[in-house]
């Protein structure tokens, strides 16, 4: 226990229900720490985009996009022809497969048959029934009708396989479709 | 010599010491003889634990709805309606009534007087009581401001208004007719948290009624954000901490009988407390479209308000000098130990997360969740627990039933205190990181929002295990007051307390010792203060001064400046079917998972599109950037989806997400949708400055919205959905839905350029 000083611990004389007061120093630790704070709010906020005019956070952001884009070049679009190499790719209809029931099954319906979406199995198609068209729309979405760009979400090889995987659908017939939407585009064997 | 050398030296030396009138008034000619009114001491303390209970069992209810959405059985019953009455509950009810406990019991010690109106008291109880209860009521009914804690609607808020007034009647009533010459600290802190959340309430819910249960906030987009959370932080701020903290000044010291370590520490860390919170609101809107200048104010006040809130702590701690050996045994005080270390890792925590980058991180994540926990688990809830079993033995005048349950109880619920916030601190960081994570491909790691939300599911079990210890606590702590309560005497023995009355209020300072000169050393000497503390009036005024001050310097610009908010010309307000649709996203409570508030960071325009700017919110009455992403962000939402896939994922969102935890909203598909009421609601947005053209011309807000409804069924239908839907209220919230967030890309923005000053 402490043992009462002349600096430390001197009692002040009043009394609150009995509660008593030392007149103890502010510790200088606390003292220091809080000075620093403010310190560091002047000088925080003097920085030109904090409270005064300057870039800010939208510079910040902007040079972040520039950034990603530098690192990130487009890719090149697949071509028709690897395309349909990868129809033959159990591997890749596999994988394809299973991003189809996870990702698409819920506005495609888990065969394709079509139900927020349109049927995928049939001839007829809205934006393209080539494979190549079909990866483009699975990579930019069709945004008004609520189909997404899942080329952003997907990795490159994951769009290609899925586009494999439903080009390999046409002609399953699962029962209970959609009805035909878009202009018939017959499969060229 | 610098001002911080001459302000440690002033401290640090040996000066004068403030001290009572050395020449006292003449002796008295005779003691008043009155005694303290302990049955509303009584009361209170009933109402804390009930309530507490209540609180604490809805706040486990939403943590498994989260796991098990299943458990959203109905409605009223849901995660989104449920959420606002465990915050309401444990702040308002719990930690409100445990407020007017400590206050009705310390400020009569104190004051050495009664309090001011037995019938104030009893009219603050009941109204407050009744206030809870209509809460209880209208929150699972759906009937909300959708402002974060305060929810409730104008009527109540009415009510909590006039209750307010008449406790600070009677607190104010009790200062005034004291027999104790100076305020101590305890009263300062209650003085505060009156004002202030008088004020915070009065101004944060001013709204226009659009019917009996049903208002529209007067402020819209950034500036109802700035308002809500200086309203929200600051509710924190004076409703959960500074009673609190008067609380601890008086209990800590009775409970540990030692001297509180610092007078001239709570001095300064009093006014620099109730100073720099007031501003410190904005950093809960940090990246959004609040200005940028207003983010920086609220983050450096926060971050200067580290050392006055450890003022308090050290206050509290070194309190227990020489008496640690007692906390062996004293659950009293392990309760005020355990209850103030967790004050101070939350007020080290809050600077630290007010920091913009380390908010990025945390903001929207289960970090502000175990934030907040930490705080009110540990320091609101260990606060009461342990003035609870001090004043137990005495307000019942027997021995308390057992200690060793009361030991159980404070190991139980530290444990469970321990479990749900490691859980919690885990999940948002863990879901934080996953957000931002890119792939070496430059896309998002995790661009499914779901993977994020399952990953945290096991975090989300422990920490629903962490809230069942601590209501477990809770019983064993029930089960205490009950049987101490059963041991209580036939009668209360009514002791007759004499002291002598105030002759005058001291209009002078009151040294004993010379004072030193120098006008520095003078305020450091604290004569001044000394004062103070002997005119209520005067400090309370004061203490007005103080907060509405440092609010001004904000308020003020955030109104006045017009580049605060840059007009997008293409932005238009709701339709009437559209603002019907908004009112039941309010109603279900959607906001309270679902932010419409994108940040300039890449992580987030590349999942939810471009970010947000300010003046796409200028028509939000309230506005609802949100504060937590349970789900994923609506700013955006417009378009993204067929109205369809809105319909099935509102009937059942898990056939669209397999793992989606949302409750299911079947109702919306069978209620009809109520289009004679739309008119009133339009009217008043229109008073409220929206410009609705022709909608206001009555009878013509519900034919348009009849008319919009008619299209967006016939879509549904076409696309293959339910016919016969545009009498119903899904129809309203996808006509809201799918307007989110498209107005400003419509055309090229005309932006008036320019930032704050």
């Amino acid at each position: 226990m402490n043992t009462p000083t002349s600096e430390q611990d001197r009692l002040l004389d009043h009394s609150y229900d009995g509660i008593q007061e030392f007149d103890n120093p502010l510790p200088r630790w606390w003292v220091w720490i809080f000075w620093a704070c403010i310190a560091f709010a002047a000088v925080y906020g003097l920085i030109p985009g904090n409270v005064l005019r300057g870039p800010g956070r939208i510079a910040e952001y902007n040079a972040s996009l520039a950034e990603a884009a530098r690192l990130h070049p487009p890719e090149v679009e697949a071509s028709e022809a690897s395309l349909l190499a990868l129809t033959h790719d159990s591997k890749a209809l596999v994988a394809g497969k299973q991003l189809f029931v996870t990702t698409c099954s819920p506005c495609h319906r888990p065969d394709a048959g079509g139900l927020i979406g349109p049927n995928l199995t049939d001839d007829y198609w809205l934006h393209g029934g080539k494979i190549n068209e079909i990866h483009h729309t699975i990579t930019v979405g069709v945004l008004d009708k609520g189909m997404p760009n899942w080329g952003k979400m997907l990795k490159p090889d994951q769009v290609t396989d899925v586009a494999a995987y439903v080009f390999t659908l046409h002609g399953s017939n699962p029962p209970n479709p959609k009805p035909p939407q878009g202009v018939l585009v017959p499969r060229e064997k | 010599m610098t001002p911080i050398d001459g302000a440690a030296d002033a401290l640090g030396g040996s000066i004068a010491v403030p001290r009572p009138p050395a020449s006292a008034p003449a002796a008295p000619s005779a003691l008043d003889s009155f005694a303290y009114d302990d049955d509303i001491v009584r009361k209170f303390m009933v109402a804390t634990f009930v309530w507490g209970l209540v609180g604490m069992l809805v706040g486990l209810v939403i943590a498994l709805q989260l796991v098990e959405p299943s458990l959203n059985l109905a409605s009223w019953f849901s995660f989104g309606r449920l959420r606002p009455l465990h915050t309401n509950a444990v702040i308002f009810a719990f930690a409100g009534n445990a407020f007017f406990t400590g206050c009705y019991y310390s400020t009569q010690r104190l004051c050495k007087a009664r309090m001011f109106s037995d019938g104030l008291g009893r009219f603050h109880f009941w109204g407050w009581q009744l206030i809870i209860v209509a809460a209880a009521i209208t929150l699972p009914l759906g009937y909300t401001q959708a402002k974060e804690y305060a929810e409730l609607e104008w009527p109540i808020d009415i009510a909590i208004a006039v209750v307010w007034i008449a406790f600070a009647v009677n607190f104010f009533g009790t200062l005034k007719k004291r027999r104790e010459r100076h305020l101590y600290v305890a009263l300062w802190f209650y003085i505060a948290s009156i004002i202030t959340v008088a004020v915070l309430h009065i101004f944060n819910n001013l709204a226009i009624p659009a019917g009996f249960l049903k208002s529209y906030s007067i402020y819209a987009g950034a500036q109802d954000a700035f308002m809500q959370w200086w309203y929200g932080h600051n509710a924190v701020a004076f409703f959960l901490t500074t009673p609190f903290l008067g609380m601890m000044y008086y209990f800590m010291p009775k409970a540990a009988e030692r001297p509180v370590y610092s007078y001239r520490l709570s001095i300064l860390h009093f006014w620099s407390l109730i100073f720099l919170y007031i501003w410190a609101g904005p950093h809960h809107l940090h990246y959004t479209a609040l200005p940028e200048w207003a983010s920086t104010l609220g983050m450096v006040f926060s971050v200067m308000l580290w050392m006055p809130s450890w003022g308090g702590m050290i206050n509290g701690l070194l309190t227990l000098r020489g008496a640690w050996q007692k906390v062996v045994d004293e659950p009293v005080l392990k309760f005020f130990v355990v209850a103030i270390t967790a004050y101070g890792m939350s007020t080290f925590e809050g600077p630290m997360l007010s920091i913009k980058s380390v908010n990025a991180l945390a903001h929207y994540t289960d970090w502000i969740i175990a934030h907040v926990h930490t705080g009110t688990l540990g320091w609101n809830g260990f606060m009461t627990f342990g003035v609870i079993y001090w004043l137990l033995p005495r307000l019942f005048q027997t021995q308390l039933y057992s200690k060793k349950l009361a030991e159980a109880h404070f190991w139980i619920a530290s444990f469970g205190i321990l479990l749900y916030v490691v859980a919690i601190y885990s999940a948002g960081v863990t879901q934080g990181l996953m957000w931002r994570a890119f792939d070496e491909t430059g896309r998002l790691a995790y661009p499914d929002f779901i993977e994020t939300v399952v990953k945290l599911l096991p975090m989300w079990w422990m920490r629903a295990a962490g809230g069942g210890l601590y209501i477990v606590g809770m019983l064993l702590f029930g089960w205490n007051i009950l049987m101490t309560w059963r041991r209580r005497p036939a009668v209360y023995d009514v002791p007759v307390i004499q002291a002598a009355p105030l002759v005058r209020e001291s209009k002078t300072p009151t040294y004993a010792e010379p004072r030193r000169a120098g006008v520095i050393a003078h305020f450091m000497d604290m004569g001044w203060h000394r004062m103070w503390e002997g005119r209520w009036l005067y400090f309370s005024v004061w203490v007005l001064v103080a907060i509405a001050v440092a609010s001004l310097f904000e308020i003020l610009p955030t109104f006045l400046i017009r580049s605060n908010i840059p007009t997008i010309a293409s932005v238009k307000p709701y339709t009437p079917l559209e603002l019907a649709g908004r009112d039941l996203y309010l109603r279900e409570g959607c906001f309270n998972c679902h932010s419409q508030m994108i940040r300039p960071f890449r992580w987030e325009t590349e999942r939810f599109g471009e970010y947000s700017k300010p003046g796409e919110s200028v028509y939000d009455h309230p506005f609802l950037w949100g504060s937590r992403r349970i789900g994923p962000d609506l700013a955006r939402e417009g378009a993204k989806y067929p109205d369809l896939w809105h319909v099935r994922h509102m009937q059942d969102p898990r056939s669209i997400t397999a793992k989606s935890i949302m409750p299911a909203y079947p109702h919306l598909l069978t209620h009809d949708l109520d289009f004679a009421g739309i008119q009133r609601r339009v009217d008043v947005m229109a008073m409220l400055g929206v410009p609705y053209g022709d909608a206001v011309i009555d009878g013509n807000a519900p034919k348009m919205a009849h008319a919009q409804a008619a299209m967006v069924a016939d879509t549904i239908a076409q696309q293959g959905g339910p016919a016969g839907l545009q009498d119903k209220e899904i129809v309203a919230l996808i006509a809201y839905l799918q307007r989110l967030g498209r107005d400003a890309t419509r055309v090229a923005p005309a932006v008036a350029s320019g930032r704050a000053p």
